[in-house]
């Protein structure tokens, strides 16, 4: 896709750039020389609008095509999460001053760090509980806005195991610059222990305050 | 030849101190110099702005400035580059040449012209007023919610509002002037068929404000009841919209930009017949293209908004608007081009001004293309290659541009011309400064996904080589523009003396004095073409049988 932007951005700049610069050097004045008083009547103008329109609409057609193509929902492959396969795996992911929190289907939680299985579908649902964020992984999918009130969504397919980083890409305050968070794809088995042991842990330090609570040692 | 003194006041006003009269005036050439030389003012401050925000974003991890500072450099940069130069410089030139070039003595609605400029200056003084205790930290747009009083309770973000709804006040009580003046004032045989570019963009780009500037007004109206009235508008979870901020301030910003580079096509459009001593290749084109400028262009203001959550058929709306923009913009640059074809060209400095202007705005529009296509701007919107697209377009137009109708109309408006060799040195640095400080930040967003106005950048992501490159081409292009500034500066007193019609342009304001009188002109030329001054030319060269005259000096009656 961003190839096709860079060839046109390349023709544009290329084209009006040489002709500029040719004009220049073959047309300095010079001792003696007498412009040539042309004006064009409206058949070239409307030839080259032709050509412009030609031009917009190719683009346009292309960019509708691989936008078509960018849209369409990833599939949950062999290698991925088996209870992905008839629906992606639903995640959100909720954006709050200057972090990013993820919620997993089994109710634990992560901040920062999300953690996805390998060639499944994921389904990141956007939240924002302040103002408006933008979750940005570059390598694993299109940027796309968390505006309180609203829902968005972005859906991707990591293909292999590693860590990607990303950031937020909206001015969001003033942590902004080091609002990071990073996506860890694993297998699927690694995925189900995390949310597992996230899910324990979470309970037990949650048991734990309630318990000092309970016995006073927290006021 | 018969010179006829015509009685035209009788009786002259005591002289004041010059800067006294300009201040007191409602006249549109004081007025127009007001709006310019405070432009040109602002564009040194946003210059060190936006040094300041290179500095700390030359090495990685800088603690140069702290998050709150740079904020606060980033929100003021923003105001004081679109609102404090570039459009008060193309209303500035506007206001001062578009009179004189319809041939009118004067304004329509002097008073309210002047009212727009002093709104002006108290806008400007309210936001640096805020500088001094707490400027606004929400960035160049201050989207709500972040601008909202919850998530900055300081007098920031209302200074900020103030301060644009006095400025955009004003520019649409200018804009409201000169859609009068053009509409009512043209000289006698001025068909609009015969209005010079310049001038038709002047008229286009007044009803475009007086478009956008409303809604920018309602926006930040709206914007202040929420902060000091416990409004809801932009306030989620109770019935208020975020986004309602982003479409209505998108619709000010992008038909902002539409305006600035419209000015800029047409100064450039009145340049480059002069200096290839050519008539434009064809008129009719660019002025209709101007036209379809400000109309597709504004309507494509959700191109700001493709990661947002609105509906893909909006997105495609968007697209389709930007991408249809190709067809106007580029039909002027190949009348501007095929103009210079066949030509003779004096590669004076408004020339040399005006294709560096063309060339900047070729490379900014061409990278806008990837951001108009809906799947590409999901990657690309957002980076800093958003940012170098867009100083790209808008410093070629504004900064570029500007400084070629600088240099065509210095002559006009104080009498003198301005160095021509500090002028080449000046461009040239200037062109070496954009290319060095923008082309990186094209790589660093496009390839490594820096993001747009983060105060920092960590080490390790690739772009550490791409913003020193940026942060020291900054540093050239700011040289660079301040060359010309001083330039202006030291011209105006000591520059060579210019003639009144100093390059043999053919449009009415050359055939004033310069600089022109209070009344602009003693005798009301009778327009037959386009090219009503090249008709005064001929005229006195057929009575003088052909001896060489200055046609403006003697204020020759003419037919």
């Amino acid at each position: 896709m961003l190839w096709i932007g860079f060839v046109a951005a390349a023709i544009v700049v290329v084209a009006i750039n040489a002709a500029l610069i040719y004009a220049v050097r073959r047309y300095r004045s010079e001792r003696g020389a007498e412009p040539r008083q042309l004006r064009s009547g409206r058949r070239i103008q409307f030839r080259v609008g032709a050509v412009l329109t030609v031009f917009a609409a190719a683009i346009l057609v292309l960019s509708i095509v691989f936008t078509d193509k960018a849209r369409d929902t990833p599939t949950t492959g062999s290698a991925g999460l088996v209870s992905a396969r008839s629906a992606p795996l639903t995640i959100k992911a909720t954006g709050q001053q200057w972090l990013w929190r993820y919620e997993y289907p089994n109710g634990s939680f992560s901040y920062y760090k999300l953690v996805v299985p390998v060639d499944t579908a994921v389904d990141l649902d956007l939240a924002s509980t302040d103002v408006i964020h933008t979750w940005d992984v570059p390598d694993l999918a299109g940027k796309r806005d968390a505006v309180p009130g609203k829902a968005s969504t972005v859906v991707f397919r990591a293909d292999e195991e590693g860590t990607f980083t990303g950031q937020s890409a909206t001015l969001s305050g003033q942590a902004y610059g080091a609002m990071r968070t990073e996506v860890e794809v694993v297998s699927p088995q690694a995925y189900k222990e995390f949310i597992a042991s996230q899910k324990t842990e979470i309970q037990a330090a949650q048991d734990r305050v309630v318990s000092l609570i309970q016995n006073g040692e927290v006021p | 030849m018969s010179a006829r003194p015509e009685l035209v006041v009788d009786g002259f006003p005591k002289r004041r101190p010059r800067w006294i009269q300009i201040a007191t005036s409602a006249d549109h050439k004081d007025v127009g110099l007001m709006l310019i030389v405070g432009a040109l003012g602002f564009l040194f401050i946003a210059l060190i702005e936006l040094l300041l925000m290179r500095l700390q974003l030359a090495i990685p991890e800088n603690t140069f400035l702290a998050p709150q500072t740079f904020n606060r450099m980033l929100s003021l940069y923003g105001a004081t580059a679109i609102f404090l130069f570039a459009i008060p410089l193309a209303l500035g030139l506007i206001y001062y040449v578009v009179p004189l070039q319809i041939g009118a003595r004067g304004t329509a609605l002097p008073r309210l012209g002047q009212l727009g400029v002093w709104l002006y200056i108290a806008g400007a003084t309210v936001l640096y007023a805020g500088f001094l205790f707490t400027p606004s930290e929400a960035g160049v747009n201050p989207f709500a919610p972040l601008s909202e009083l919850a998530f900055l309770p300081n007098n920031g973000v209302d200074a900020w509002a103030t301060a644009t709804g006095m400025i955009v006040l004003g520019f649409v009580l200018i804009a409201v002037n000169m859609v009068t003046t053009t509409r009512n004032m043209r000289a006698p045989g001025m068909a609009w068929r015969r209005v010079p570019v310049f001038a038709w963009a002047g008229a286009v780009c007044s009803w475009l404000l007086l478009v956008i500037g409303p809604v920018m007004l309602g926006a930040v109206t709206m914007l202040l009841i929420d902060r000091n009235f416990d409004g809801i508008f932009f306030a989620d979870g109770s019935g208020g919209a975020p986004l309602l901020w982003a479409h209505l301030s998108w619709i000010f910003y992008t038909g902002a930009y539409m305006l600035i580079l419209i000015t800029a096509l047409a100064a450039i459009a009145e340049i480059v017949p002069v200096f290839a001593r050519k008539p434009l290749f064809n008129r009719g084109a660019v002025m209709g293209s101007l036209v379809a400028i400000a109309v597709i262009g504004t309507l494509a203001w959700m191109q700001n908004m493709l990661t947002s959550p609105i509906g893909i058929g909006w997105m495609y709306f968007a697209m389709i608007m930007s991408l249809a923009l190709i067809v106007p913009f580029g039909l002027i640059v190949f009348n501007l081009i095929a103009t210079m074809v066949g030509g003779t060209l004096r590669m004076r400095a408004p020339l040399l001004f005006a294709i560096g202007a063309v060339s900047m705005i070729s490379i900014g529009l061409g990278a806008e293309i990837s951001h108009s296509m809906v799947a590409a701007a999901w990657q690309l919107k957002n980076t800093t290659d958003a940012t170098a697209a867009t100083h790209f377009a808008l410093i070629g137009g504004g900064v570029f541009g500007g400084f070629a109708a600088l240099h065509f109309w210095f002559p006009k408006m104080t009498g003198r011309t301005m160095g021509e060799s500090l002028a080449r040195i000046s461009f040239w640095t200037m062109v070496i400064g954009i290319l060095l400080a923008f082309v990186p930040l094209f790589l660093a967003g496009g390839e490594q996904g820096e993001v747009i106005d983060a105060y920092k950048f960590f080490d390790g992501t690739g772009v550490n080589a791409y913003n020193l490159i940026a942060s020291i081409g900054t540093f050239v292009l700011a040289i660079g523009i301040i060359l010309t500034l001083v330039n202006a500066v030291v011209s105006r007193e000591n520059g060579a003396e210019a003639g009144h019609d100093q390059w043999g342009a053919d449009s009415l304001e050359w055939f004033a004095l310069s600089p022109p009188e209070p009344h602009n002109f003693d005798v009301l030329p009778d327009v037959r073409s386009s090219q009503p001054m090249r008709d005064i030319r001929d005229a006195i060269s057929h009575r003088t049988g052909g001896a060489a005259s200055q046609p403006a000096r003697e204020s020759q009656p003419v037919a």
